[in-house]
């Protein structure tokens, strides 16, 4: 091999490791290809495993027919998907050379040739529409995953076994590139299946403290409701690090914000009068016990930082740790607004639920006393510009939770 | 009429597109006029009066439904192809009822497409 192409195949192993995306891999490729073998435009035809055809993604080259990204397509069994694969067809499968076919065609003479004949002549036909001198196929196995084909030559001579040999290997590092990417496609969708999963159970395991405080019948999937509309009013005024991660971790600590309930007597939780100190103390223990109950769940440390410290206020008067302003972080935060704003707004074992107007104006007076400002701020936002929360929430409903930005 | 006579409109506001189907004509000895919008599709239909237009039906100024609404009330006798990305029957029906002479889907198969170049235009 010619040292030139030496180094060209290096230059593309090493890119076949480094560049993870399959498209930008094989626009390298057929650039490589049109500028080392000067041919006047070369793509490629990938397989499509949805439509089951062969569709052009990618086609290089200023001089000759670039064939637009998408545009055009070959079937299953058109000639020249079936030159490659099907075992009727006796002749070299290692690639398709213009030339050879026309000589070919001349070559068949007999009546018995007649099927061959035509075959080749519709393949010849195929390739003049592409204007393709030269194919190769890319296996994976026995599947033929794509095809890349070539224009003419600048100088219009015929390519040597070195640069078929070459455009071989170019073929199965292109496969190589899609299979990798086809892989990563099917994995990412088994986890976002995996987290929709999870977000499932951890809503069913949340609810099933409501079984056990009738006053909080839809709280849980409320507060989270709210939080997440205050966390897109927050992303849009500052920087939030790690947003997706931050993201997951508010609807977990949402949901389970008042899990360590679980720990608490039901006699306790449903009183309908005052309690007394004693029993103030217990239910004081429950983002604890929820912090506890989350301890085991490595993936959800931030979680558990939102459900430990959901009690917690700005001034440091809160419970259990007394942090104070920034010191508290800022997923507790949220959670703690938007906690207190649903339990004001409604129904308790004890007193009735506020108008939410008055609930808004009273959370504006605790703005950096009970609340950080700018989670206020955010939320004040939301409510001036989406109208009542209340109303957000009921239409959106439990869908909310796995939905997307646009909604807020 | 002879096919050196013949002159087939593309509109597609992809310059790519419009390049690659003005040489795929071109090849087929048929003039290939170029319209990169809905406004130049209308001007060179009225400069020029091709026999034949395909064209696309998602373009950012004025989609290709108004223009086939717009050129078939000028002369009737015009042929239509529609070209889309998208596979939907509604807009199929729509393409049709406004009097286009066939719809087709990308990607295209060429080879089809060079029968229906043979069929409607040769």
């Amino acid at each position: 091999m010619k040292p030139e192409y030496h180094k060209k195949l290096q230059i593309a192993a090493r890119q076949t490791i480094l560049i993870h995306r399959a498209d930008t891999l094989i626009r390298i490729i057929l650039r490589t290809i049109v500028t080392s073998l000067k041919v006047k435009h070369a793509g490629i035809f990938i397989y499509d495993k949805v439509k089951d055809e062969y569709v052009v993604k990618v086609s290089r080259g200023h001089a000759g027919l670039r064939v637009p990204a998408g545009f055009a397509k070959i079937k299953k069994d058109s000639p020249l998907a079936r030159y490659f694969t099907d075992k009727s067809i006796n002749l070299p499968k290692e690639h398709i050379l213009w030339s050879k076919i026309t000589s070919r065609i001349k070559y068949y003479k007999t009546k018995k040739d007649v099927k061959i004949k035509r075959f080749l002549e519709a393949l010849k036909f195929e390739l003049s529409l592409y204007e393709a001198k030269a194919c190769i196929p890319g296996f994976f196995r026995k599947d033929l995953v794509g095809i890349l084909f070539l224009g003419e030559k600048k100088n219009k001579k015929s390519f040597g076994e070195e640069e078929l040999r070459f455009l071989s290997v170019l073929a199965s590092d292109v496969v190589m590139a899609l299979k990798n990417a086809w892989l990563i496609e099917d994995l990412s969708r088994q986890i976002d299946i995996n987290k929709r999963l999870l977000f499932q159970t951890v809503a069913a395991l949340a609810s099933s403290i409501e079984a056990k405080d009738k006053y909080t019948i839809g709280h849980t999937e409320r507060v989270a409701n709210y939080c997440l509309a205050i966390a897109y009013a927050l992303k849009k005024r500052e920087k939030i690090e790690g947003w997706e991660k931050f993201l997951e971790n508010l609807k977990i600590a949402a949901l389970f914000h008042d899990i360590g309930k679980i720990g608490i007597p039901e006699s306790i939780l449903n009183k309908e009068v005052a309690l007394n100190e004693e029993e103030k103390k217990i239910i004081q223990s429950h983002p604890l016990i929820g912090a506890n109950i989350l301890n085991h769940i490595e993936e959800f440390r931030q979680a558990l930082e939102g459900v430990k410290y959901h009690h917690e206020k700005h001034d440091g008067s809160g419970y259990p740790y007394h942090l104070k302003g920034r010191k508290i972080p800022l997923i507790a935060s949220i959670i703690a607004l938007a906690d207190t704003f649903d339990a004001m707004i409604t129904d308790r074992p004890y007193r009735k639920g506020m108008p939410q107007d008055k609930a808004i104006e009273e959370i504006r007076k605790v703005r950096g006393v009970q609340f950080a400002p700018h989670v206020v701020d955010a939320f004040l936002k939301i409510y001036h510009s989406k109208g009542k929360l209340w109303e957000l929430n009921k239409q959106a409903g439990r869908h909310l939770l796995f939905a997307r930005e646009n909604i807020f | 009429m002879a096919i050196e006579k013949k002159k087939v409109l593309i509109v597609d506001d992809e310059i790519e597109i419009v390049d690659f189907l003005s040489r795929f004509l071109q090849r087929l000895g048929i003039t290939a006029i170029k319209a990169n919008s809905g406004e130049e599709a209308l001007k060179k239909y009225n400069e020029l009066h091709p026999d034949f237009i395909f064209l696309d039906i998602q373009m950012p100024d004025k989609d290709g439904l108004t223009i086939l609404k717009e050129i078939k009330k000028i002369d009737d006798s015009v042929k239509i192809i529609m070209i889309t990305g998208k596979d939907d029957e509604e807009l199929q029906a729509k393409a049709k009822k406004y009097g286009a002479l066939d719809y087709i889907t990308k990607p295209l198969d060429l080879g089809e497409l060079s029968i229906k170049i043979d069929d409607y235009i040769l």
